[in-house]
């Protein structure tokens, strides 16, 4: 119990410690041991949260009452399969991405209020994986959206507030919606604790089942702007290119995520058999399609790297949100696959992009040609990150994507069943159309290309091992799907 | 209604006369006009009170004669209240009518709405 | 009759006369009986609290010996006892906060005669709160309003006399029509006692006579009492003197001055008319209304507004709103929501208003948002007030706003006919609220490398930043524990019956 409570307080505590000492690194030699000691300090705190995490990942098993916000709603922790899976990734993602911006964020200002919110995040994301019940997640969920902001807004232009605000309205807005829907649930059920299959009373559902979908609507939505979905996708390609690379990292990797994990929830809380063949299915799965398709469109049309990425994002979520939206054993399996598959993925290419743009400058993919002689190893990795992303084989990318697409087939859906596979693959071929261009033109980029003023510019070991590791876990969860498997397994059995 | 109206000739008077008096307070710009009105709305309270304690053929309660019964005498709360009335309503006017002193002194007129733009001409 | 029962009669008396004793006192003695009278009567509410939970009953206290249709009571349960409590919470913490400001707002020499109006209107408060009698409670709403009107204009700028004036005419209006109301009603019952009336009321109803006149006497008492709570159409005063008045008075007013008038109408509904009566009555459909329409209005008019202390002023008709649809539900639960929220509006607006005052005055005294950019990083005490207080008003998890959005929510899910409105309504309105506040915190945070303004460091206004951490530990308390609180009023609610 302690363990789960420290896993969240410590970090929060250490990242508000970092924001209340608040010096920023002057320059000159006492600028230099002032950065090292919070460097030093805030790889401390990841290292100590990271483990802390882990072994309550792997020793606590009973849930916990924390207090009672009132009579009838407690602050519950349990740790179950699906809260172990995405703490799994957020675990993984977020150390890395952290010592990865020891080097990224050198010459930005303001670090140590980049690593205070940063820890903060780490802290609420572990809250929010291990939280027990639907008030205590959305208690986190808020919290998320309020650290996560000035990691978006942190170069403090005019463009990044903006940027910020309009993440802060998105998430904001969705998370009401989604509130209101609590109410409801709150009212029809006997408890807000995270079940495997529907919490409604019955008597609930024949009486006002009409409504109970339009809540269920609503909520699916609202929590669907933290994961990008189609009506409310927009924050996300403002929010990214805006944000240091890292943060946009773990933003597209892990807090969009959250998104997912949000209606992970709601579909239990609300029961499969509740809502299988109804309009909101419908309804829902020609949302996720439209996003995938447009997602992959739009990318496809970006010029900027980093913005390509985000739209990147925005499909390929709805590639996890289709998998819950069938309803199937088998697609429900892939999409928990595609959240660990994508958010390796995602992250390894994000700082890639940051590796590049810290060494060249270089935002917009046409200015990037050549760039595989300069920083191959990055480069390499963005290639093999890329295949995963569109599904080739040997990668994670590819099995998730085989059990989504088997999933939906195997539904037996009318017309979405046979569509929605269509369009995943209509939508990896996309994938592959605004990604490797990148590997192609940066590894060959013809004959008119100047080798005279070619200059190594890999980056250091600092930036170069985050990215390498997340590469190598992608390709191995491909390589042995079995290992994720039992998570897999297990948390699609307790979900 | 109208005999109605006939028979409670001094409630239906003070409605109209609070009526009369709250239009004044609201919507004049002159602020002694202002003042006057809400004068006329308590005023027109007062005389609701007085008319509703007065019943008619009994005396107030003092006791001479010797008469003790209470049928002989009027509720003496409603005069006393009336006269609490006073007291505030009194007290308030005093109040406000120092503050109209004040703005004057200050913006040399006595229309709330010409205060008003001189002090966003102001601009504080 | 225990010696504790003579604790609300004492309290009132206790702050009216040092009030008085206050003007022959110089400016610091008088600071000194100001804030000792607060705590004591804070303290002597706090012990009545505890004895009226332990008794677990309310009683009634006679003035004079006269028994009951003829005297003049005063009643307390558990509401009342709970209210002065936190009323005198408030006010000492908001006095605490902007004492530091107060040489710089009001002429020295007439800084006894501030403390003498806080005095009374802390007295004319308990009164509201404490009385049994309909033409006491009118006697002290006057007293309020002049005591009130007293704190706006004691700091001389053209604004506040202006805003003096302006809130006077308002607050007239509502007691003239709060009076005729209680003329008619008293003319209906012949009596002035709540419950004495409550009784005839019930036979009135039961017999079916003078519906006309009864409708017509709760309409006057009620459009009174919200005109002078700024419901609101009638807000048109408030934003200026909220938003030019001393910091404390700002503070006080906003959250202590028209929740008085608020409770005093929670105890005509359940003491005088009675809730089902009021129930029947088209009364709480107006108010429901009223309440929606505020709930928008006020929190566009603070997006519009490029004044921080005028923004936060807005808010609040955004706030009496809640408390008016709360009431329009004419449940049980939407009472004790709309209650709870009044505890948790005065918490957090004055802990935004003492915020505010931070940030402007880091900022050269400027409340303009250009100006404000990066002050919490001058201020940080008040930086993080002011987040904390914005993030309450947002409904964030933890702080006492969100508490109080999930009773109505909740409240309103009980309420077939106007669940859809109300929950609509509470969510854009949470959005906007989310607008205007999280734009203001951003732009307080948002560095900027060339300010004229130089910053203020903890051992400058040691006492302001304890005060700070005080409001925040309340809104903190009555965000995570809520459940005693609701308890309580829902058992004061049961005593009013």
């Amino acid at each position: 119990m302690y363990l789960i409570l420290l896993s969240i307080l410590f970090p929060a505590a250490a990242g508000l410690f970092l924001l209340i000492r608040g010096r920023t690194p002057l320059s000159g030699e006492k600028g230099n041991t002032d950065r090292k000691t919070l460097l030093a300090l805030t790889g401390c705190f990841l290292v100590i949260t990271a483990s802390l995490v882990f072994a309550s990942l792997l020793t606590v098993k009973e849930g916990f009452t924390l207090f009672f916000l009132t009579k009838t709603l407690p602050i519950y922790f349990r740790i179950d399969g699906v809260g172990r899976l995405f703490s799994l990734l957020a675990v993984i993602v977020l150390p890395c991405a952290g010592f990865f911006s020891f080097a990224y964020m050198k010459h930005e200002e303001r670090e140590s209020r980049y690593y205070g919110f940063y820890l903060l995040v780490f802290g609420v994301l572990n809250g929010l994986c291990f939280a027990g019940n639907l008030i205590t997640f959305y208690l986190f969920f808020e919290l998320l959206t309020l650290s996560s902001m000035p990691l978006v807004l942190h170069s403090g232009s005019k463009e990044a507030v903006m940027a910020g605000l309009k993440y802060l309205f998105y998430s904001l807005c969705g998370a009401y919606a989604a509130l209101f829907g609590i109410y409801f649930l709150y009212q029809n059920c006997d408890s807000l604790t995270f079940t495997t299959d529907g919490a409604l009373r019955a008597s609930a559902i024949t009486q006002q089942g009409g409504f109970l979908l339009l809540t269920a609507f609503v909520m699916l939505l609202g929590f669907g702007v933290k994961a990008g979905m189609f009506p409310m996708h927009a924050w996300l390609p403002a929010a990214h290119p805006v944000a240091p690379a890292p943060a946009s990292a773990v933003l597209s990797a892990v807090i969009v995520k959250a998104g997912v994990l949000a209606i992970i929830r709601v579909l239990a809380m609300f029961g499969k058999d509740f809502l299988r063949g109804t309009w909101v299915q419908s309804g829902w799965i020609i949302l996720t399609l439209v996003t995938v398709f447009m997602g992959s469109l739009l990318a496809y049309r970006e010029p900027v790297l980093k913005k390509r990425l985000a739209y990147s994002t925005v499909s390929q979520i709805s590639y996890i949100l289709f998998g819950l939206a069938v309803m199937d054993e088998t697609s429900f399996t892939g999409a928990l696959f595609h959240v660990l598959a994508h958010g390796f993925v995602k992250a390894a290419l994000f700082l890639c992009a940051g590796a590049i743009i810290y060494k060249t400058g270089k935002t917009r993919v046409e200015e990037m040609r050549g760039i595989g002689k300069e920083m191959p190893l990055t480069m390499w990795c963005f290639t093999i990150a890329s295949l995963g992303l569109i599904g080739i084989p040997p990668t994670g990318g590819f099995v998730s994507k085989w059990y989504l697409a088997l999933g939906s087939l195997e539904s037996g859906l009318p017309v979405f069943g046979v569509l929605g596979p269509v369009i995943l693959l209509l939508s990896a071929l996309l994938t592959a159309g605004y990604l490797l261009p990148l590997t192609i033109h940066g590894f060959f980029p013809g004959a008119d290309y100047d080798y005279g003023s070619l200059q190594k510019k890999e980056p250091c070991k600092l930036m170069t091992v985050p990215v390498f590791i997340l590469t190598f876990l992608s390709v191995l969860i491909g390589l042995f799907p079995n290992l994720v498997d039992g998570i897999i397994v297990m948390a699609a059995a307790r979900r | 209604m109208g005999p109605n109206l006939f028979a409670n000739y001094g409630e239906a008077v003070s409605a109209i006369l609070f009526c009369i008096g709250f239009t004044n307070l609201l919507l004049q710009t002159n602020l002694i006009k202002k003042i006057i009105g809400l004068n006329i709305m308590d005023s027109a309270i007062y005389l609701f009170l007085a008319e509703k304690g007065y019943i008619t053929g009994r005396v107030a309660p003092i006791v001479a004669d010797g008469v003790t019964s209470t049928e002989s005498y009027i509720n003496p709360i409603p005069s006393g209240l009336v006269l609490t009335g006073i007291v505030v309503s009194v007290s308030v006017t005093a109040l406000m009518l120092s503050l109209t002193i004040r703005l004057y002194t200050r913006y040399h007129t006595l229309d709330l709405d010409e205060i008003s733009t001189q002090l966003k001409r102001e601009g504080k | 009759m225990n010696f504790i029962c003579n604790i609300p009669f004492f309290s009132i008396l206790l702050s009216l006369f040092s009030g008085t004793v206050c003007s022959v006192l110089s400016a610091k003695a008088a600071k000194i009986v100001n804030r000792v009278v607060i705590l004591a009567v804070g303290l002597m509410s706090a012990i009545l609290l505890l004895y009226l939970l332990s008794t677990g009953e309310s009683f009634i206290y006679w003035m004079g010996h006269f028994p009951a249709p003829w005297g003049n009571e005063i009643r307390a349960g558990v509401l009342e006892a709970g209210m002065a409590l936190f009323f005198c919470i408030i006010m000492y913490l908001s006095m605490a906060g902007g004492a530091h400001k107060l040489p710089g707002e009001v002429v020295e020499s007439k800084h006894n005669l501030y403390y003498i109006l806080v005095n009374l209107l802390l007295s004319s408060l308990l009164a509201l709160v404490y009385t049994n009698d309909m033409f006491t409670a009118y006697v002290f709403v006057e007293i309020n309003t002049i005591s009130a009107c007293g704190l706006i204009m004691i700091r001389q700028v053209g604004r506040t006399i202006e805003a003096a004036v302006r809130y006077m005419i308002m607050s007239l209006l509502g007691s003239g029509l709060l009076l005729f109301g209680l003329c008619i009603m008293y003319d209906l019952t012949g009596h002035l006692l709540m419950s004495n009336i409550k009784e005839s009321v019930g036979l009135i109803v039961a017999n079916g006579e003078y519906q006309i006149p009864l409708i017509v006497s709760v309409a006057l008492m009620c459009t009174g009492l919200c005109i002078k709570s700024a419901l609101f159409p009638f807000h048109a005063w408030l934003p200026d003197a909220y938003g030019y008045s001393t910091v404390s008075s700002a503070a006080i007013l906003s959250s202590l001055v028209s929740k008085g008038y608020i409770f005093l109408l929670i105890k005509i509904i359940y003491r005088v008319i009675g809730f089902s009566v009021f129930n029947s009555t088209r009364m709480i459909d107006v108010l429901f209304v009223f309440g929606l329409m505020g709930m928008i209005f006020g929190s566009l008019s603070a997006i519009k507004e490029n004044d921080v202390r005028r923004m936060i002023a807005f808010s609040s008709v955004a706030q009496i709103g809640y408390i008016y649809m709360g009431f329009g539900m004419g449940t049980q639960a939407g009472m004790v929501a709309s209650i709870f929220h009044i505890l948790s509006h005065a918490a957090t607006k004055s802990l935004l208003f003492i915020a505010a005052i931070g940030l402007t005055d880091v900022s050269g005294g400027s409340r303009r948002f250009a100006d404000l950019t990066g002050s919490a990083y001058r201020n940080k005490w008040a930086g993080v007030a002011f987040t904390a207080g914005s993030l309450s008003m947002v409904g964030v998890p933890l702080f006492s706003g969100f508490i109080s959005k999930l009773l109505f929510a909740q409240a309103a899910v009980q309420v077939e006919g106007k669940m859809l409105a109300s929950l609509i309504v509470l969510g854009i309105s949470t959005v906007l609220n989310a607008v205007y506040f999280m734009k203001t915190v951003i732009r307080i945070y948002t560095a900027t490398t060339e300010t004229p303004y130089e910053g203020i460091t903890f051992r400058h206004m040691k006492a302001y930043a304890v005060t700070l951490v005080f409001f925040i530990l309340l809104n903190v308390i009555l965000g995570v524990s809520s459940q005693p609180v609701v308890d309580m009023i829902g058992q004061g609610l049961a005593m009013f019956a």
